[in-house]
């Protein structure tokens, strides 16, 4: 008895111990609702057609659209459907009734209004931005916009002010609703360089080499795309002039042995690329003419696809095979201090997010014989070397490359054996086909 | 043979002690502290259920003007204007007193029968208060919809007409500070903080954003007492960068931001 007496307490000890999990569980939910993020509601009004000019209607269909879709793919906003909206057109802050746009079924907290006319040639447009929520001092945003009247400024102008709306809520870097993607099509016949605007809007063909052209590369101040091009001699880092709308001279890009990816630094100086040059496979700077070409790496096995941090221009990362899989490196501009990224399968397609701190690239986790993995896009960040898997289960997906936002990310994506182009928000949401027409591949995301 | 002297020792320790006290009084603490531990269960419980509807996931903001003219507005209001719901609870409790004033009438003429309905009343008034569910599951819902009007209208309805200079920057520029939250919100990684880290724990910075929405002076204000849950807040600011410049209608140069992390 006096045994059992003994043990009596550890029982009730460990029935205390037991028992607790159950108690503290309610924690666990209480967490949980405080991860909700809520985003803005925004509504966009259709614009107050003003003046009776002809063009007005066309116009103004072609702005409400492109401000409606550019908002709703900033990816920042819970964008009021136009079927909840009022039908109102408030043309002026004199004009808005911000209850109507608070109360449900739109219960928005922005509100985005103004109006739109046509004179002598000329598109007159005023924009405002206001927190329905505050009818003491409801003005977030007032704009007012006058260019040529054709359906090109109407969407440029709907582009310009959506990027107000998203440099104001989004809390900092700009919108990218003027940016443009630069990709290799190949629907002319041979592979040639061409551009669209960022929601796929425009496309058209820009080098007509007949050749295979890969890899375009837009300058940071948009005036010349790098891309390599097979010719009599191989593969070549060529130069395409967006101001002189031709070919210009890259004399460091053509020596023998195949010269690739080429990259820019984010000051327009200088060009990285890898070259066979030397016998495999290295990393070449260059500067952003094509002399003072100096070899930064040195090691056995293929070093190639360099990026330039973006932010510093002191660090490159590439893809290196010393370890036979390709994987992802970082190193110093000068070559040093080289520290490896991925640790296992086949990692390629580095892209440095404009700002600094994140790596998205292309990796196949488990990858070999009897290990059917899939290609997917991963955002690495560099200084935690935590990673984030972002597609998930849909084709094979390669070369991503950032927006200037750090927010989108355009990617290749290949099903069957069509590959087209795609963006979505870095963290895998709001994913978008862009291209449809013959196959689309290696897009490059302008620097502004 | 060190084992044996061990073993003789202790049973020489052990057998000669009346065990049967000492036991029983175990047993009674033990069975005390079991009940104390069911009792902070439920408690902690109770208590818990009443941070529900706080916070949204980065915490809440308290912004203040660089002159510091005026004295801040509390955060309170946010969490005390939770009144109105659109479904308001199911309040049949209407008819039932008046069943038990026709029970009490009747029962006039009989002598020992009228505590029995006072008790009801009681009983069910009690029912109705405690259930803390509805206030939770209204301020869940309110909260996510309306946290930016809700901490501007109360002020700007006290403060009258505004003005730029002298109003609080959070009633003129709400959608900033909510701005601030979201993007802090984004860049706070919760997966950065030790799970043995308290739930609840909260660690205070202060920073200043400048004109063109940079951030300087980040400094930890108060330490939540877990070094990772810090460090995981203030990487979060560092890695905004930048809320955006600030409204081109607020006339200060600067403004200084005090944000809480909570875990």
């Amino acid at each position: 008895m006096k045994r059992f007496l003994r043990f009596v307490p550890l029982f009730l000890v460990s029935l205390a111990t037991l028992s607790t999990p159950r108690l503290t569980a309610q924690d666990w939910v209480h967490t949980g609702t405080n991860l909700s993020n809520p985003t803005i509601r925004i509504a966009a009004a259709d614009f107050k057609p003003v003046g009776a000019d002809a063009q007005t209607g066309a116009l103004k269909a072609v702005f409400d659209a492109t401000l409606y879709s550019d908002l709703g793919n900033a990816g920042i906003f819970d964008l009021v459907s136009k079927s909840l909206a009022p039908q109102a057109m408030p043309g002026s802050p004199q004009e808005i009734v911000l209850s109507q746009w608070s109360a449900a079924p739109a219960s928005a907290s922005m509100v985005a209004f103004g109006a739109l006319s046509v004179s002598n040639g000329r598109l007159v447009v005023y924009g405002w931005l206001y927190d329905a929520s505050n009818t003491a001092s409801p003005q977030v945003l007032g704009k007012q916009y006058n260019e040529a009247a054709s359906e090109d400024m109407a969407r440029t102008v709907a582009h310009r002010f959506a990027d107000e709306i998203i440099a104001r809520l989004g809390g900092g870097p700009n919108g990218i609703a003027e940016t443009e993607i630069y990709f290799v099509s190949t629907r002319s016949g041979s592979k040639e360089i061409w551009a669209m605007d960022y929601d796929g809007q425009n496309q058209h063909q820009i080098t007509h080499l007949g050749s295979i052209s890969l890899s375009p590369r837009i300058s940071p101040d948009n005036s010349r795309i790098a891309f390599s091009t097979l010719g009599r001699n191989g593969w070549a880092i060529r130069m395409y002039s967006l101001d002189l709308g031709r070919m210009v001279s890259f004399p460091g890009g053509s020596a023998g042995g195949s010269n690739l990816s080429p990259a820019w630094s984010s000051d327009d100086s200088k060009v990285a690329f890898s070259s066979s040059r030397s016998g495999d496979s290295e990393i070449w700077v260059s500067d952003a003419s094509g002399g003072n070409l100096h070899r930064v790496t040195s090691l056995t096995g293929p070093n190639v696809a360099p990026v330039w941090n973006p932010r510093t221009n002191a660090q490159l990362s590439f893809v290196s095979g010393r370890t036979s899989e390709p994987q992802i490196y970082i190193m110093d501009q000068d070559g040093s201090n080289i520290q490896r990224m991925t640790d296992s399968g086949y990692a390629v397609s580095p892209s440095w997010s404009p700002s600094g701190g994140l790596l998205a690239f292309s990796w196949n986790r488990k990858y070999g014989p009897g290990d059917p993995g899939g290609q997917d896009i991963y955002v690495f960040e560099i200084a935690t070397m935590h990673w984030l898997q972002v597609t998930h289960e849909s084709g094979s997906n390669d070369f991503p490359s950032w927006a200037p936002d750090t927010r989108h990310i355009v990617f290749q994506r290949t099903i069957g054996h069509h590959t087209q182009i795609w963006t979505m928000i870095s963290d895998g949401t709001h994913q978008q086909q862009l291209t449809n027409a013959g196959d689309n591949s290696m897009p490059n995301w302008s620097w502004k | 043979m060190s084992g044996v002297i061990e073993s003789g020792h202790l049973e020489r320790e052990l057998t000669p002690e009346p065990i049967a006290g000492p036991a029983a009084g175990a047993l009674a603490l033990h069975g005390a502290l079991f009940a104390a531990l069911l009792l902070y269960g439920v408690l902690g419980g109770l208590f818990h259920h009443n941070l529900w509807g706080n916070q949204g996931s980065g915490g809440a903001m308290q912004v203040t003007l660089v002159s510091n003219a005026l004295p801040l507005p509390n955060n309170q209001p946010l969490n005390q204007n939770v009144l109105a719901t659109e479904k308001p609870s199911p309040a049949p409790a209407v008819p039932s007193p008046k069943e038990q004033r026709e029970m009490d009438l009747k029962a006039i003429p009989i002598l020992g029968k009228q505590t029995k309905p006072q008790q009801k009343t009681t009983q069910k008034t009690q029912m109705h208060q405690p259930p803390p569910m509805q206030d939770n599951l209204a301020r869940y819902g309110e909260q996510n919809g309306t946290s930016i009007p809700r901490a501007t209208q109360p002020q700007s309805a006290s403060n009258g007409p505004t003005v730029v200079g002298d109003n609080d920057f959070a009633s003129m520029f709400g959608w900033y500070v909510s701005q601030i939250n979201n993007k802090m919100a984004n860049s706070w990684y919760k997966q950065e903080v030790d799970p043995r880290t308290p739930r609840g724990a909260r660690v205070y910075l202060v920073f200043t954003i400048h004109r063109d929405g940079s951030i300087s002076n980040l400094q930890l204000d108060r330490s939540s007492g877990s070094p990772t849950l810090d460090l995981s807040c203030e990487r979060g600011v560092q890695r905004a960068e930048t809320f955006g410049s600030l409204p081109s209608a607020y006339n200060q140069n600067t403004l200084k931001v005090s944000y809480y992390c909570e875990y």
